[in-house]
């Protein structure tokens, strides 16, 4: 039995860029196996809040936190916790497609090799089933050497979900997959998404209500920083319990 | 404008297209007149302005064009005459008071000094804009970045100067007796022969020094313009910054930093006045880092002033300018071709 419940919790979580206060207090857990969609009108912070929650924050000199972050039960800003094995274990997939400027292949096995995977059957094997995860195999398989940057801009976006989940992620982070694609391409990552709850517990960032409510088990709805509700998606799409919710999911704020 | 038939068919249209293309070009300047007087007038001042920029982008490529010629003008005697010919490029004897021109001496002279600056400047200077790119905090990255690009406005004579004063007596008194009073390195036929320091070594040294800030500041550049989205997905799958500098922004700063090395290499070799200081000026072929070189831009600088007096050595000086702009010539072009391949293979566009 494990001493935890959740693979991440959140217990009062405030950060700041600067003097910036940009999330205020905020206490939540996510579900395993489930998807969970942050929604938020711009700049709520919805973003800093799934950058916190694998520290890529870390890197902005300006940033700082108080509250705590438990992933598998540890607190992840604890001295000595090891963010690169963190990192390991929270895949993220960014708002733009960001593949690495090398082949199709190589973007796959990077984080593999990364943490210590050399076999070449085994890298083969792996390429082969998170191509297939992400929906893209069907597409690539005939030439996995071509640059990874002259895939479409969809292809492009499911190669960066395939190569986060090359490291085998239990929990994957995404900061709006789709904003930047055609709606064809982001009807495609959405289906995957909803597929790949089966084994990954994914959060999700949109500012998009209606994909929100097409995706996700739990949504959150965060403004100016404040987590105003969090519950299952059916229920908030319902009923509301925050005119502020209601507001936003009406479309009169955002 | 020239008036087309109604009656072709496309076929016929993609033809004369072709034919438009070769016009003469009397025809095309008196076209280009017509057009303007029937012009009005914002496409006068466009038209005009079309003109007045083409006249200095066509003489900076005519120059070089101009320069060609000329060396080869001067050069040809020494190539046509029986005492010279083709040959004096992998002869070695230099000796103009017998009719003896051969400058393979001095080209290895410059391989060899250009080889050892790129070898040392290249892996400290990619070492240092690595610094300055990823590790350096940003508050002191633009006055290093400032000094450095300072370092490159230094007067070649004044790194001669120094050289002379400081880094030839270091070289004859202290490192060559090191080198070879240690039981380490001194069994090395490279570091052998007694040395005043005047040397192979000092030029490549000195040479390495004028190519750092170029190397510095160009791959620096190069791996600033790597996108942070880049190195974010690197740090979300779990690279430490040493594994995201290595694998992913050196990488994909590649092309610009390989063309930075190379064009460096250009630079390198047409150097004159601090290596002329420094490298000794013999006529032979270096066999150790310790032996003193004689260079191709040395022999040019000397010898000018005196080589009158035999038109083929004249011709012989001019042989060698020669080669030299024909070596920085296929320097830049190599540069085009390694980025072109670079981005290539990394799928970027440009």
């Amino acid at each position: 039995m494990n001493e935890w419940e959740h693979h991440i919790e959140v217990q009062e979580l405030s950060t700041w860029f600067g003097k910036k206060q940009v999330l205020k207090r905020i206490s939540c857990y996510f579900k395993d196996n489930t998807v969970t969609a942050i929604m938020g009108p711009s700049g709520c912070g919805k973003s800093t809040f799934l950058r916190t929650l694998n520290r890529l924050n870390d890197l902005i000199p300006s940033f700082r936190r108080k509250g705590i972050v438990r992933f598998r039960g540890e607190d992840i800003f604890s001295p000595g916790y090891s963010v690169y094995n963190l990192r390991k274990n929270i895949g993220m997939v960014f708002q733009r497609p960001n593949p690495f400027p090398m082949s199709v292949r190589d973007n796959i096995t990077y984080g593999p090799k990364l943490h210590g995977v050399n076999d070449e059957d085994e890298l083969d094997d792996l390429v082969e089933s998170c191509l297939k995860k992400a929906a893209l195999w069907d597409e690539v398989k005939d030439d996995l050497d071509q640059p990874a940057p002259n895939l479409s801009g969809g292809q492009q976006q499911r190669l960066c979900i395939a190569r986060a989940l090359s490291v085998d992620p239990p929990v994957l982070l995404m900061d709006e997959p789709v904003s930047a694609l055609d709606p064809i391409s982001a009807g495609k990552i959405e289906e995957l998404v909803v597929q790949l709850k089966k084994d990954y517990t994914i959060i999700m960032v949109t500012h998009n209500v209606q994909q929100a409510f097409r995706v996700s088990d739990q949504a959150a709805f965060l403004y100016l920083g404040e987590l105003v509700e969090f519950d299952k998606t059916s229920r908030i799409a319902e009923a509301p319990t925050d005119e502020r919710t209601e507001a936003f999911i009406t479309g009169r704020i955002g | 404008m020239v008036t087309k038939d109604d009656s072709r068919t496309q076929k016929d249209e993609v033809a004369s297209n072709r034919i438009v293309r070769v016009k003469s070009i009397p025809q095309r300047i008196l076209d280009a007149l017509t057009d303007f007087r029937d012009a009005d007038r914002p496409s006068r001042i466009d038209k005009l302005g079309r003109v007045g920029l083409l006249i200095p982008a066509f003489a900076s490529t005519m120059i070089i064009i101009l320069i060609l010629t000329f060396l080869w003008y001067e050069a040809m005697p020494i190539f046509a005459d029986p005492a010279g010919g083709p040959g004096i490029i992998v002869n070695p004897t230099w000796d103009p008071s017998r009719d003896s021109y051969g400058i393979a001496i001095f080209i290895v002279g410059s391989l060899l000094c250009t080889g050892i600056a790129i070898g040392i400047a290249v892996p400290l200077g990619l070492a240092g804009a690595i610094f300055l790119s990823e590790y350096c905090p940003g508050r002191l990255r633009q006055p290093l970045k400032m000094i450095i690009e300072m370092m490159a406005a230094i007067p070649s004579i004044v790194y001669g100067l120094w050289a002379y004063v400081v880094l030839v007596p270091y070289i004859g008194n202290t490192l060559a007796p090191a080198l070879q009073s240690n039981p380490l390195t001194a069994w090395i036929p490279f570091f052998q022969g007694e040395t005043n320091g005047l040397s192979l070594i000092a030029g490549g040294i000195i040479l390495a020094i004028m190519l750092l800030p170029t190397v510095v500041t160009i791959s620096a550049d190069a791996l600033q313009t790597v996108p942070r989205s880049l190195r974010e997905a690197s740090y979300a799958l779990g690279a430490t910054q040493s594994e995201t500098a290595r694998k992913i922004t050196l990488s994909a700063a590649l092309p610009g930093i390989g063309a930075a090395v190379i064009l460096s290499l250009g630079r390198a070799v047409g150097e004159t006045m601090a290596i002329l200081m420094v490298t000794g000026n013999s006529l032979q072929i270096p066999y150790t880092i310790f032996d003193p070189v004689y260079v191709m831009t040395s022999i040019i600088t000397n010898q000018l002033g005196y080589a009158f007096v035999f038109p083929l050595w004249r011709s012989a000086l001019f042989a060698i300018g020669l080669i030299l702009l024909i070596m920085s010539i296929c320097f830049t072009i190599t540069a085009k071709l390694f980025i072109r391949w670079g981005m290539k293979t990394r799928g970027m566009t440009g």
